[in-house]
Formats: structure tokens, sequence, C-alpha cells
């Protein structure tokens, strides 16, 4: 078989791929970009504005409180979500049936879909017929009961357990992969040498599925700042924009008040955000080898 | 869990009982966090056998009546039927393009040398890394430009897009570990590139193929934001979709709702129950450094 043969082999084989992939993640993030120095309603002409969307971004307040929004959303995954898989993990990662099973429970929510999860939360948290405000009176706690989803101050942190609730599973499931990776020899040693509980856990264990941690880190950074749809579902981004995302915000801007223009440059100041968030966790968990 | 160590009588018996208690109180904790964990889910499908009057008084019993009644009325009136339709046609399309085009790629990535290799996998990797929801206005541009709106292919060629990193990734793993001595006797026999992939390449990576298989699937599927912006038509809503619109619509009739939740996410359980290892696997492939 000669060598040009195998070149056009290769060139068919990657094309439709690397077409459709460029056409449909890639080249709408710069067109994106583009867009976002117009001022267009998405008929007619569209208008050259050059960097006054952006302008216009930086103080625009809702634009903030939606940044400051997606911050405790990544927050509350990172320091909610990590540890809870981790302890989970480190309980769960033998493989008897019990085990099996829990960890599969675990895991469920990520098999659904968001909306399904974001009505499921929404009747637990419906302020008359939901079950937490039902238990609370059943407990006599009738005192703690409060509008979830509708008093501005406390509804976006509401959206937390949800949040958690649904991802949780996935990273259970990096972690115990990564666990169950770790040389036999060295739990050996780890005994042989007198170090147990909490000494193996900090010493031996987590230094050795750090690099896992930081995969895990990136993708709940990524996964959080894409948390649209529970948002969308459960309280459009309101009450008042209260829970107000980026990625809401974008979707109100462009298919509810008809600029597209500012909504492409709130799309290309969520990939740039994204970017940043992950480059410091990155270079913040990185270790000196 | 407690193997042999070289510890003295005294200190054994010590480490034994406190390693109990910590043990003991890690199970209980873990139960009950299962067990919390997967009551929502159990909930749901409780109470969408209730009438809407149980449901309101009594949200934790059993159902007095169980209303089977529910799902069919569910059915009916929110066009499950037709939901169903689009969101099986969507994957089942969407899974075909992204298992050749995926399989392709990988192949060729996996087996060949050439000079872009490197750039090429890095990418798809630096693909995974973008936010889909800043592509949606500009893909809701470019499709309305191409006329494609409103149709199912605004829905199958982004969602193949999308699915193609994370399956070349795990089909290029998989394929680098099978030897190169199984397509080097075809290659001598004659057999032509394509047919090396199609009679020996994807037949050997059907382990991979299905992991990919399952979870592009369930990922189109299950897919909201998508569907949401770019399918306004009601005959082609998917799954999802119209499952929101029904929690929209009828604000009061909460059986009926929760009926029409549980119809829609059956099919997604049973996947799961069936193919849990794989499943499991496949969507936290990528993450592992193994």
């Amino acid at each position: 078989m000669n060598s040009a043969t195998v070149k056009r082999f290769i060139a068919v084989a990657l094309a439709p791929s690397l077409i459709l992939y460029s056409l449909f993640v890639f080249v709408p993030v710069i067109w994106s970009a583009y867009y976002s120095l117009f001022n267009w309603s998405g008929i007619g002409q569209a208008a050259f504005i050059g960097l006054q969307n952006y302008k216009e971004l930086l103080s625009d307040s809702i634009f903030w409180h939606s940044l400051g929004n997606n911050v405790i959303f990544v927050l509350a995954s990172v320091l909610g979500q990590v540890p809870l898989a981790l302890l989970l993990a480190i309980i769960l990662y033998k493989s008897n049936a019990l085990q099996r099973f829990l960890r599969a429970a675990v895991f469920m929510p990520m098999v659904l879909s968001t909306v399904v999860i974001g009505l499921i939360w929404n009747y637990v948290y419906h302020p008359q017929i939901g079950i937490l405000n039902f238990l609370l009176d059943a407990l006599n706690l009738s005192a703690l009961k409060m509008e979830w989803l509708s008093d501005p101050d406390i509804a976006i942190f509401s959206l937390i357990p949800p949040l958690i609730w649904s991802f949780v599973g996935l990273y259970l499931i990096i972690f115990i992969s990564a666990l169950q990776n770790i040389p036999g020899e060295l739990d050996d040693a780890a005994k042989i040498d007198g170090a147990k509980g909490f000494t193996k856990l900090f010493k031996i264990t987590l230094p050795m599925i750090w690099g896992t941690i930081q995969v895990a880190l990136i993708l709940c950074i990524a996964g959080s700042l894409k948390s649209f749809d529970l948002v969308y579902i459960m309280t459009r981004g309101g009450p008042a924009h209260a829970t107000e995302l980026l990625a809401t915000y974008m979707y109100n801007a462009t298919f509810s008040t008809f600029r597209y223009g500012y909504g492409s440059t709130i799309s290309t100041a969520i990939v740039i955000i994204s970017l940043l968030l992950i480059g410091t966790s990155q270079w913040l968990t990185s270790r000196r080898k | 869990m407690s193997k042999l160590a070289l510890h003295s009588p005294y200190s054994m018996k010590k480490t034994y009982s406190i390693r109990r208690i910590v043990s003991t109180i890690g199970w209980i904790f873990i139960t009950i966090y299962g067990i919390l964990t997967i009551y929502p889910l159990f909930w749901l499908i409780l109470s969408s056998f209730k009438s809407n009057a149980q449901f309101f008084s009594e949200p934790f019993a059993l159902p007095n009546q169980w209303m089977f009644d529910n799902f069919i009325t569910a059915w009916t009136t929110s066009k499950m039927g037709v939901a169903f339709r689009n969101s099986t046609l969507v994957s089942i399309i969407t899974l075909l393009f992204t298992l050749l085009l995926s399989g392709l790629t990988s192949y060729v990535l996996a087996r060949f040398n050439f000079k872009l290799k490197g750039l090429t996998m890095l990418f798809f990797v630096v693909g995974m890394l973008i936010p889909i929801h800043s592509t949606l206005v500009p893909l809701f541009i470019l499709m309305k430009q191409l006329s494609i709106l409103n149709s199912y292919w605004a829905l199958i060629l982004p969602y193949t897009a999308f699915a193609l990193p994370t399956a070349i990734f795990i089909l290029t793993a998989y394929l680098s570990t099978i030897p190169k001595e199984i397509e080097e006797a075809a290659y001598i026999d004659g057999t032509s590139l394509w047919g090396v992939f199609f009679r020996i390449m994807l037949p050997i990576s059907l382990p991979a193929l299905s992991t990919v298989s399952i979870l592009t699937f369930l990922h189109s599927w299950n897919d909201f934001s998508f569907a949401l912006v770019f399918i306004s038509k009601s005959t082609l809503k998917t799954l999802p979709l119209a499952v929101s619109n029904f929690a929209d619509g009828f604000q009061t009739d909460y059986s009926l709702t929760l009926a029409a939740m549980t119809l829609s996410v059956i099919p997604t359980i049973i996947v799961f129950l069936l193919f849990q290892e794989q499943v499991m696997k496949g969507m936290t492939a990528g993450a592992v450094k193994g």
C-alpha cells in the first residue's frame, strides 16, 4: 500500500470529524467574539459598535451579580462535591454488593435529564406542598420554613443541593477508579511502616491521586459554569435576577430581549472567564515534583 | 478488612475496636446518604401513582390507589408519543454518526503517524473545555442562515459534534491497546484500508464502541439547552423539552406532571441499571490518569 493511498485515507477519514467539530464547536466561539462587536436585534442589519458592548458589560450590575452567582456555584461545587465525593470514594471503593449498590444510587442522578432533576427539586422546595417544608413541619421545625426558591436572598443557595446531588456521583466514580489504581504494594508498605488511618490518607493516598483531583477540579469548574439547565428550569434566573447565571443571562439577553450582539458579548465573556478559572485552578494546585 | 499486621496483641486489640467504631459510623453515614440520595427519585415514582388530592395531603405516604391512569392521561395529553419518537430518532442518528466519525478518526489517530497528529489530538481535547452555552447564540444564527433550524439536523449535527471529543478519546485509548499484528495480516493479504476499518477495527472495538454508544445516547436523550434554543415547533420537540413545557402549562395538575416525568426517566433508569459499569466508566473516561 503506497503512502499516497494512506495519506488520502487519513484525509478522508479525518475530514468529516474535523469539519463538523470545527464548524459546530470552534467557529461559533470565534463568531461569538465577532458578533459581540455589533448591535443586532436578530433581524435586519447589524450595526458595528466596536467595544461598546464590553463597556456596557463592565458597568452592568446584572452581569456582575450573575458572575457572583457563578462563583458561588463554582465554590459550592469545589468545596461541596469534590470533598464529599472523595469521602464517599474512600468508603466505597471496594467491591462488595452493598458498595456497588450505593455507588449506583449516588451515580443515578447523572443519567437523569436535568429537566426532571429541576422539576423534582421544585417539588421538594415548593412552599405549600413541598416535602422539605412538610418535613420541617413534621419535625416541629416550622420556624425554619422558607420560600426556598422565591426569596431573593436564599434562592441561589437553595439551588446548591440539587447541583451537588446531580453531580457528586460523577466525581465519586472518578475517585474510585483512581483509588483502585493505587498499587497494592503501597498499601502493604504503609501497613508495615505503621501508617494507618488519617496519616495514610494524607501522606499516601491523597498525593497518589492528586493528578485525578486536579482533573476533577477542572471538570467541576467547567461543569458548574454550565449549569444553565437547572437554574432555567427551577427559577428562570429569578426572582428579579437573584439567581441569574452568566449562561441564563446570556440566554435572556439574546432570546428574550433580542440583543444578539450583547448576548454574544456575554458568551465571549463566559469563555474567557472559564479559561481563566481553569488556568488558575491548575496553577494553584500544581505541585512541584 | 483488617489483615495480618505486625502488631503486638495489645495495640492490635485497641486499633481493632477503634477501627470498628469508625468503620461502623462510616457505614451508617454512607447508608443514610445512599437512602437520602435515592429518595427524591423514589418519591417521584411513587407520587406519580397518586391522585392530586392525596399528593397534596400525604406526600410521604404510599398511594391509596395506584392510579395507572395518570400515565395514560399524561401520555395522551402531552403527546409524549411524539416526543419519545423525536428523542429516539435524534439520539439514534446522532449515535450512528458519532460512531462512524469517531471510529474513523480514532483509527487514524491510533494507528497512523502523520505530521499534524499531535495537533489534531490537541484540537479535540481543547474543545472539551469550551462551555457549550457559548455556542448557543452563534449556532442559532448559523442554523438560521442554513435554514436548518426547527429540523432534526438542528439537533443531530451539534449533538454529534459535541460527542466527538469524548468518543475519540475513549476509542483512541482503546485501540492503542490492540496489537498491530491484527491488521498487519490483513494488509499483507491486500485488504484495503477501508476494508480493514470496517471488517477488523470496528468489530474489535466493540467494548469501547458500546461505551461510547451508551454515553452518546444518554447525552442526546437528556439534552435540554440545545433543544430549547433550536427547536420551537411542537411536533419536533424532544422529551426534555416536552416535559419542561408540560410542567409550565399544567401548574396544578401535579399527578399528571409527575407521571410525565416518570415516563421520561424510565428508559434512562433501565439503561443505567442494565449497563451500570459501562455508563459509569464512559462518563468518567478521560478523567482518571491510570
